[in-house]
């Protein structure tokens, strides 16, 4: 049984991990970093205890103070969210050993699936179809070069090096000839050892104008493995995910079936436990390959939740507590589309940007959600991840849905931190978005020198004389200095490389 | 009321007039509402618009559209040279003030183009003289096209 679960997270999933126990009737425990005192999730929660230390590691990583708050306030269950120590092998088993439930799958899951190799061979052997490539079981760099030339023969250009224990881009690298072949290998290792401490990478072939789909998976204690359909999350700003759905605008009744049983066949292989996601590549010849399993919830899991119906969250705290899913025979109802609202600057090669979120009023209606971590008031810092929101919205058929996200979008109003909303908005009207067509590439396709948002004089023009009647009239002032405590030792740049998936 | 600002580096003058609880500019027409937001009436059609005010710098929502207007105070050239002198939008010239040759200061007046019945003064960005000048009044622009060079 589970009473009172420590969320070990914070922002916008925690808000949402914290509601879904509220509403399980569970406790909850929400831990802060002192730069989080004000943040909405800490309201959330039946008690919430503030972290000693300034770092991200002092602080949401420290998992040694992370286990002491858990035992002081009675948590006997975990969640992590995602990011942070949510694929963490290590922490799960501490946990574990503290004798605290893990909502999540075993310490030995995420280890067969945290290392790209072993989660390749671990699904060639399942039966899972991976990419056609290579592992290179060379740590040693002139042995590696060696094997990974002779693979390259075999595989094909272009290539991909990726790094076993890589992602969110590091340690990846595209080769387009073999003239570039060794110079990338020694690239791709460096960059693996700088920041995995691993340098082990593998072969694989690139394969261009591919889709990214990926199957929801949820399994339970009780022997149930049962997939969710799928999630389309092709278009992406670098390798972070800007534009999700479901379903994907090519799937068929035959080939949900068949992704969503080599999904059931990948979890199988791993005795998974709880709500996880398989990663495929699916081709324009409608072939799909294993890319790789997030064991945990995703960050876009409410797509899913709007076409299924089903609480995804609410099914971990019910799988976690032993109590088997309260899921029946899938059922898939309409369209769902998420857009990611990012506190960046689109125009400026998607630079982080912070500031005072002065106004801050969502969309509302039929159909909408937002889920978020931020309100009216708020101050966007360089401390976190730029993620601001989720937007997503619900309606019968494709067409409905992508006609509600823009006008969701043109109703959304975000001043004082440059955001991402109109260039999502934008996104709503390009035709290989209307038609379908989107593929992982498609951003840099659409705008190979950048993207810079487009508006006619008139606009402009009425925007000017708002301006000057604001003036004028001494309207809404903020002041612009953020103060010096919220500074914390991460710049924005820092937090380009971090992951959500 | 007569207000500088400066959007994506041009200097733009805007001028609005009060009439009890209605603000003019041309034929255009806004209100404040009781919840902060304008309204705003443009060639007859009506649009709501959200404003605020971070330092210098009013964030304008409009249409799904955020635009940043900085505020300048009159006169003040805190230019910061670069760009500038390119037109802000499509247009009208209505009035040049210099030739080609002629020595110029910054924050010198140049040009005056007029789009949307709104008046946008293009200033000298630096000290220098005046290039190349084949705009005359009565010259359509279009946006991003190069209204003058300077040369030190």
């Amino acid at each position: 049984m589970v009473s009172t679960v420590l969320v070990a997270n914070r922002g916008e999933i925690a808000c949402r991990i914290l509601r879904a126990c509220s509403e399980a009737g569970l406790n909850s425990v929400a831990i802060y970093a002192n730069n989080d005192k004000d943040s909405m999730f800490v309201e959330l929660a039946t008690i919430s205890v503030e972290l000693a230390g300034e770092t991200i590691g002092e602080t949401y990583l420290d998992q040694q103070q992370i286990l002491d708050i858990a035992a002081e306030y009675g948590a006997d269950a975990i969640h992590p969210g995602f990011g942070f120590l949510s694929e963490r092998a290590d922490f799960a088993r501490a946990v574990l050993e503290a004798g605290i439930t893990w909502i999540g799958p075993s310490p030995l899951a995420i280890e067969m699936m945290g290392d790209k190799m072993t989660a390749r061979k671990t699904m060639k052997a399942a039966g899972v179809p991976v990419i056609p490539g290579e592992e290179i079981d060379f740590e040693d760099e002139t042995k590696m070069i060696e094997a990974i030339v002779q693979a390259s023969t075999r595989v094909g250009y272009p290539l991909l090096l990726k790094a076993s224990s890589g992602g969110g881009g590091k340690g990846m690298r595209k080769v387009e000839s073999p003239d570039d072949l060794v110079e990338s290998i020694k690239g791709a290792r460096r960059e693996a050892i700088a920041a995995f401490g691993d340098g082990r990478v593998y072969i694989e072939r690139m394969l261009t104008g591919s889709k990214h789909v990926e199957i929801q998976v949820l399994a339970d204690t009780h022997g149930r493995v049962i997939h969710l359909g799928e999630r389309e999350c092709s278009v992406q700003r670098r390798h972070q995910k800007v534009f999700e759905e479901s379903p994907c605008p090519v799937m068929t009744t035959d080939l949900r079936e068949k992704m969503g049983q080599a999904a059931v066949m990948a979890a199988k292989a791993v005795d998974y436990e709880g709500a996880g996601t398989v990663e495929f590549l699916l081709t324009s010849t409608g072939e799909f390959f294993f890319l790789e399993m997030n064991t945990r919830i995703q960050v876009e899991h409410p797509v899913t939740e709007m076409v299924t119906g089903i609480d995804l969250v609410r099914e971990q705290l019910r799988i976690a507590a032993g109590k088997p899913m309260s899921c029946g025979q899938l059922m898939m109802r309409g369209h769902a589309i998420e857009v990611r609202l990012y506190a960046e600057d689109a125009s400026n090669n998607f630079l982080p940007a912070i500031g005072p979120l002065a106004v801050f009023r969502p969309p509302t209606g039929p159909g909408i959600r937002l889920d978020t971590g931020v309100r009216e008031g708020d101050m966007v810092t360089p401390n976190y991840d730029p993620m601001l929101a989720k937007l997503i919205v619900w309606a019968p058929s494709r067409a409905e849905a992508l006609q509600r996200m823009r006008r969701a979008l043109d109703d959304f109003v975000v001043l004082g931190t440059t955001t991402n909303l109109r260039f999502l908005r934008e996104l709503c009207d390009h035709e290989d978005v209307v038609s379908g067509a989107t593929d992982t590439t498609m951003i840099e396709r659409i705008w190979p020198n950048g993207w810079s948002p487009q508006f006619s004089s008139e606009i402009l023009n009425a925007a000017l004389m708002v301006a000057g009647v604001s003036e004028s009239a001494g309207l809404h002032t903020v002041q612009a200095t953020m103060s010096s405590t919220d500074d914390g030792p991460l710049s924005p740049f820092q937090s380009l490389t971090r992951r959500y998936p | 009321m007569q207000h500088e600002f400066k959007f994506a580096g041009d200097t733009v003058e805007v001028t609005v007039a009060r009439d009890s609880q209605t603000w003019h500019l041309g034929d255009s027409e806004c209100q404040i509402m009781a919840d902060g937001r304008l309204k705003l009436t443009v060639n007859g059609v009506t649009k709501f618009a959200h404003s605020t005010k971070v330092g210098d710098v009013w964030w304008v929502h409009i249409d799904g559209h955020v635009f940043c207007i900085e505020k300048t105070e009159a006169g003040s050239n805190d230019d910061d040279s670069q760009g500038g002198m390119v037109a802000p939008m499509p247009g009208k010239i209505i009035d040049v003030l210099v030739e080609q040759g002629q020595s110029v200061t910054a924050g010198d007046l140049l040009l005056v183009m007029e789009a949307m019945k709104m008046e946008h003064r293009i200033v000298a960005n630096m000290d220098g003289v005046i290039g190349m000048l084949k705009l005359t009044p009565g010259d359509q622009v279009q946006q991003g096209d190069v209204l003058v060079e300077i040369s030190e």
